[in-house]
Parts: C-alpha cells; structure tokens; sequence
C-alpha cells in the first residue's frame, strides 16, 4: 500500500492485491458470488437507510466503503462471524457519528430495522409507496440487545480497519473537474452533473469495489467521461483525464465497470427474484447449506 | 492490528487528566522506552467516543516532527488505549516551573526569547502541516504542546480537530478553556477556518513573553469583551458584516485600540509585528502559518527548530497499525 505523501483529504488507500485475493468470508467457505451479492445488498440497504435518516451522500458513501473495507481480506471481518446488516448499522453510525450529522443508536437501529422488514424491496416501497403508514418501535429490551450489538461490532470494524476511517470520495471533485472543463457553459451542463452522481452513485455498489482500487480523482473522471458520452455533451477533443492524472488505461477499465452496473443489478434482482438475500449469519449458513444440496441434487 | 496486551505497558505515574481521555506514563515492557498511555474513557451512551475515532484516524495520516507521533492502538474488550511518544513537560508546566537563569528579574514563566522564538517556528510548522492536510486542530493551547528536553515541540490532543461545533463543556465537568479562542468562533461564527489556529498561535506567543495568558476570560462575553479592551470594539465599519455573527451585542463598551507595543514592551520590534498579524480580530486579515514562518522574525531561529520542513506526510494502509 503506498504511502500518503501529500493532500492525504483527497486520496485513499487503496486495497492491496492480498486484500483483494481472498477474504474471511470466502475462507469460512462463503461462495464469491454469495458474498457478492450480500456486500450488494448491504449497500443498497445501507444506501436507503441513509436516505430515510436525510444523511448527506458523504456520509452514505463513507459508510458503504467502510463496510467494504471491512468485508476485504484474509484479516478482514467474515459473515459467518458478524451479521451483514448490524456491519452496515454500525459502519453508519460510526461514520455519522464524528460528522456533524451524529445519530441517536435508536433512530439507525430502527430504520435498519424497518428497512429490513422490506425484505430488499425499497425502491418500490420508498418510492411508490411513499411514506411508511406502520409505526416502527422496537421494545426496550430489543433496542439494549441491538445497542450493546451495533456498540460492539463498531469497535470491530475499527479495530479490523486500524481506525482507518477516512475516506476521500469523488463528488466535489468531479463538480470541480466539471467546471474546469467548462461544462457547465453548455445547456447540458446539469443534465450531465446529475448522470456523473448517478454514476458515482452506482459504483459504490460495484462487486469490483472501484471505491476500493482506484482514486477519487479517476472514479471522477471516468463518470464524467461516460455521462458526456451519455448525454451527448461535448468535452474538449484532447486527452483531458490526463490533465487530472488518470491515464487512458485506467480510464477505460472504469468505463467498462460503470457500464457494466445496470446488468449486475439486473442479474442481482433477477436471481433474488422469489428469495431474500441472507444478512444474518443464521440466513447466511442456511444458504450455503441451500446451495450445497441444490450441488448434491443435480 | 496489534493484539498485544494492555499490559505489556507498564503503567507509571498519571500526568494528566484530559478532556476525555487519562494519560499516564508508561514503560514499554521490552524496550524500557517511556511512553505516554491515553486511555480513553468508555462510556456506554455512545459507543466508542466520537472524539477518539477523530484523533486516531488523523494521528495516523499526521506525521510530522512537530506532531506528537501515535506509536500503537490497544483496543479489547472494554479497554481503547493510545500510546503516543513521550514527551517530558506540556508547555504550560514547562512556564509553570520555569525561571530564566540570564534574567533573574523576568516574571516566573516568561522564557528567554530566543526558547519563544524557536517554540513559536515549531508550533508554526506543526500547525503548517495540519492546514496542508484540510485539518483543523481547533484547540491550540500551552497544555496541548508538548516539549522535550532537547528544545522540541510537538502539538498534541487532537480530539477536537476537524469536529463540528466546539463544545464548551466536556464529559468531564472541565470547562474547555476560552482563552485561545479566536473572536470569530467567540461570536459564533460556524464557517470559521484555519484562521483560528492561527489566532491562538498568536496568545500563546504574547503567553510566552510574559507568563501569562493574553485574554484570560471567565464566559464567552468576557473573554470578548477582554479582546476588544485590548484590540478594540469593533464595528461594521472595521469589520463588516459583524453585526450580524449571533453573539453581537450593540451593549459592547467601546474601547479604543491598543498598542501591542505598549503592553509587550518585552517583544522585539519584529517580533510584534508578527503578533499583530496573527492576532487580528478579523479572521480574514490573519496571516496563514505558512505566511508567519517566512516572517523575518524567524530569520535566526536555532537551526534545530527548523527540523521539520519539508517532511512530507506518511500514511499507512486502511488494516492493522
């Protein structure tokens, strides 16, 4: 891992390729593509958490790549050890938490928990729905057991991240990369802020874990490069990413992942179609168990 | 991560008590090299406290020789404990205890000037590389600067840097020190910046030369109030826009500005002039740290202040210590 020389407030470090190569989870026997698809949904749930409790993106962001760096690596938490969805609730309130946007353990416990009576469905039952008609409540003695939980996994993500709980992220920097580029003297110029968001958005959700392995200054620039294409706005004919130190190579392998979100989301919602996506260890044992047999059937 | 145990530290003697944290002296079991232990207060309403989360994570980008070093994190079960590079005194037990040997008639803690010249040129480059970094310290103060007996200063108690909102109470029923705060945040300015470190800087110079705390208020009124007696009411005419910060009050005695001179006959020419550049009530004119240290003041600064220029930062990796 390279070591942070100067303008530590706008890199990362990165995930080496040991932290890449395997995880507790798959050392515990969790399937590469179960672990997939739960770091998915953890950060979809963690994503509408953060909208009902009207935290900044920052701040959604910064916990979703918490939780991801968490989940990483052979020294990395396993999900047969901690429940998926109290790593999410406690990455969130740990990163809400030193912000100016701190929130009560009751208010995250809660929405956690009435998001997760959704079962994964919440773009339907947020949006279309609108507003919640239930009440949500939980009992005292639920809220003590879930409040010592969420308090003791927050002290095992930063003991597992070293404390390491800052992170750069994308979306200043690409309104600035915008502007320099004189985007916004077109009419498109919104039009085109708005799908980069929307990228950067999505790539938080990305089995590559792009927030993981590569800068803020390129996931910027890659967004900016395929909204334009996009929305059909015009950015000058030069190589200008490399005005913004990205190079062609790695420019066009973001590229690819961002386009390639839309059909794993797709491939995610199809296969989970009927099912839930196991966020309990108890859930996530059941379907490797599920998988075995269907393995031993066939 | 280090999963050492706690006791692989020998706890000392306790040298104080800070805002949310115990810090003792400790002896590294193997080595016998002193350090100094933080344990952190656990308190069970919100988990592992903000305020520990904040200065660990900014430790660990931070380094710098004008920064007091975090070696290692014991973290179990109910225990969070720092360990930091020993330093023998903070500032202000070091004026505290301290009579200078060439000038027998010099008040108790004021130091010689060229010991203020050489802390002030450290404290700057420290503060420099904070501001480099997007980081506020926020809570500059002679009990926050560590020295050594070879001549060197280190800032320290990062707690409060880059936080939301400065609180003027702590867990503990200590009351955070007004004295170095800038009139900006005193008038309850919400989008203050670097400046403020700066304007402490600037009292804990004044500090320097005579022993005393510059503005030593007792509320947030009076502790403005001190400030103005010496550097002026302001008014929207020298400061526009003041009448609309949420402490302004038209009730404010109007007193005249004051010459820095007057009041620090100790300080050379030079030397007040940099005060006064620090020490404006308008954050805006404030000069930067970076400014102050090309001051020509620092000129003949001891060549050991000037250690830590250009050193970069180092940061490590997201796992493990």
């Amino acid at each position: 891992m390279a070591p942070i020389r100067d303008h530590s407030h706008l890199v990362n470090s990165l995930a080496t390729s040991t932290h890449l190569e395997t995880s507790a989870s798959q050392l515990d026997s969790v399937p590469r593509h179960l672990e997939d698809s739960i770091r998915y949904e953890t950060s979809r749930l963690s994503q509408a958490a953060g909208i009902l409790l009207s935290l900044p993106q920052e701040i959604i962001a910064q916990s979703i790549i918490v939780m991801q760096r968490f989940w990483v690596g052979p020294e990395g938490g396993s999900m047969l050890e901690y429940d998926p969805q109290d790593v999410a609730s406690a990455a969130m309130y740990l990163c809400a938490k030193p912000s100016g946007f701190s929130l009560s353990p009751r208010s995250i416990l809660t929405t956690f928990e009435c998001l997760r009576s959704l079962n994964c469905k919440y773009d339907e039952s947020l949006i279309e729905k609108g507003p919640f008609e239930t009440e949500w409540r939980l009992s005292d003695g639920e809220y003590e057991t879930r409040r010592e939980q969420l308090y003791k996994v927050e002290a095992q993500i930063l003991r597992t991240l070293g404390f390491q709980t800052h992170v750069a992220l994308p979306y200043t920097l690409s309104m600035n990369y915008l502007q320099t580029l004189e985007a916004f003297h077109d009419d498109k110029g919104p039009v085109l802020a708005r799908r980069v968001f929307a990228h950067l958005n999505s790539a938080l959700l990305s089995p590559q874990l792009l927030y993981l392995t590569h800068q803020p200054c390129a996931l910027a620039t890659a967004s900016i490069y395929l909204a334009a294409r996009e929305v059909g706005a015009l950015l000058p004919e030069a190589e200008w990413w490399e005005v913004f130190d990205v190079e062609r190579e790695e420019l066009g392998f973001l590229v690819v992942a961002l386009r390639s979100m839309e059909a794993f989301a797709v491939q995610e919602k199809r296969q989970w179609e009927s099912r839930v996506v196991p966020l309990t260890i108890h859930d996530v044992r059941g379907e490797i168990e599920r998988e075995r047999m269907l393995e031993a059937d066939e | 991560m280090d999963k050492r145990h706690p006791n692989s530290f020998q706890q000392l003697e306790k040298l104080g008590e800070g805002t949310y944290a115990t810090v003792f002296k400790g002896r590294n079991g193997q080595t016998g090299a002193f350090v100094a232990l933080k344990e952190i207060h656990l308190d069970s309403e919100e988990g592992t406290p903000s305020t520990a989360i904040r200065e660990i994570s900014l430790m660990k980008e931070l380094k710098h020789t004008n920064i007091v070093s975090l070696y290692d994190v014991i973290h179990t079960e109910n225990k969070l404990m720092l360990v930091f590079e020993y330093m023998d005194k903070d500032l202000k037990k070091y004026m505290d205890s301290y009579q200078s040997p060439t000038n027998p008639s010099a008040p108790r803690g004021a130091l010689d000037p060229d010991v203020i010249k050489s802390f002030m040129y450290q404290l700057l480059l420290g503060t420099a590389f904070c501001h480099e970094n997007r980081v506020l310290h926020r809570d500059l103060k002679p009990q926050n600067l560590l020295t050594n007996t070879s001549g060197q200063l280190k800032l320290a108690d990062f707690g409060l840097a880059r936080a939301f909102g400065i609180p003027v109470n702590t867990f503990s029923n200590e009351v955070v020190t007004l004295w170095y705060r800038a009139p900006d945040v005193l008038l309850g300015s919400r989008t203050y910046n670097t400046s403020i470190d700066i304007w402490s800087a600037g009292c804990i110079m004044a500090e320097m030369y005579t022993g005393r705390p510059l503005f030593p208020g007792t509320t947030n009124e009076d502790q403005l109030l001190k400030i103005f007696r010496l550097m002026g009411t302001p008014s929207e005419r020298s400061w526009p826009g003041i009448t609309s910060f949420p402490e302004y009050k038209t009730t404010w005695p109007v007193y005249a500005t004051q010459e820095l001179r007057a009041i620090l006959p100790q300080v050379d020419a030079l030397g007040i002039q940099l005060l006064n550049s620090m020490l404006q009530v308008r954050p805006e004119m404030r000069c930067s740290a970076q400014q102050a240290l090309a001051h020509p003041w620092f000129a003949d600064v001891y060549p050991q202040a000037r250690k830590g220029e250009a050193l970069g930062g180092q940061g490590g990796g997201f796992k493990g210590m």
